[in-house]
């Protein structure tokens, strides 16, 4: 389900707000690949963790099409920012559709990893859900790790 | 008629964005006002009148819940209709920020229309 949930809501956010028709579900690219890496953390029932991690030249793309503008005359700073604003709204959507009547709450999207040199960050563990897409300008990565509720020895033993 | 808006996000990119949207979606403005959090809203309506507020909630500082908070309770400015975008589309938050004043909500990731759309419904604005 939260796999599903991922899909359509990388679909979804593509789609609407960057129209993007993506390529279809793809690999995930290797470790020394030029990526941008986003983090950001959620509060709510249960709380987690959202990682997106893009190629960067997809995330450069992207940005000059959000903005209307040439991609070669884009700052690092605007790709930057709409590199976040994306993390930020698959993350969003992602929670809506799994909890929608939940509340929660997410902080604020930061990049943690800007070049192959800086990714020293550990990646979401295994446990984390994860689904890759093909952008046409490279692959995108979303991540979710939602935190389970660990039993207490009374309750544990008393089931 | 052209209309005058204050759009507030943290995000200088999505307020180019929605800016845009509504520009290109044939919304007439004749003003275009920007800030970056709920303060830098505050102090924008001291100074412009604007004919409606597009927010977005979570943001530094003072956040998008506070803004409304402090619109209904200003005489001049509660008139003045706040249309919430966010990407938090649970009913519980939706519920929450109308009862707070919004009289608008628009779910991220939004097609161009429905921003319209909305901003249509909120202003009164006759369909085409």
């Amino acid at each position: 389900m939260i796999r599903a949930a991922l899909a359509s809501a990388v679909g979804d956010v593509l789609e609407s707000m960057f129209f993007l028709d993506t390529l279809g579900e793809a690999g995930e690219p290797p470790a020394g690949a030029d990526t941008v890496k986003v983090h950001l953390s959620f509060e709510g029932d249960p709380p987690g963790c959202f990682e997106m991690r893009l190629a960067r030249r997809a995330a450069n793309a992207i940005a000059a099409d959000f903005l209307g503008e040439d991609a070669g005359s884009l700052t690092p700073r605007q790709s930057t920012d709409v590199t976040l604003e994306l993390a930020n709204m698959i993350c969003g959507a992602v929670l809506s559709r799994i909890e929608s009547s939940a509340t929660f709450r997410l902080g604020a999207p930061r990049v943690v990893a800007d070049s192959v040199a800086d990714d020293t960050r550990e990646p979401l563990p295994e446990e984390a859900t994860r689904y890759t897409v093909e952008t046409g300008s490279g692959t995108l990565t979303a991540s979710i790790r939602m935190e389970t509720r660990t039993c207490t020895a009374t309750e544990k033993y008393a089931s | 008629m052209a209309y005058r808006v204050l759009i507030t996000d943290d995000s200088p990119a999505m307020r180019s964005f929605v800016r845009r949207v509504i520009e290109l979606s044939g919304f007439e403005l004749s003003a275009c006002f920007e800030a970056g959090d709920g303060a830098e809203a505050m102090d924008v309506l001291k100074k412009e009148w604007v004919d409606a507020i597009l927010t977005d909630i979570n943001m530094p500082g003072v956040d998008g819940e506070e803004l409304l908070r402090r619109l209904a309770a200003d005489e001049l400015l509660c008139g003045i209709p706040a249309i919430v975008i966010s990407t938090d589309a649970t009913q519980n938050r939706i519920a929450r920020l109308l009862a707070l004043g919004a009289r608008g909500y628009v779910t991220k990731p939004f097609r161009p229309e429905t921003l319209r759309a909305e901003l249509e419904r909120t202003l009164g604005v006759p369909c085409d």
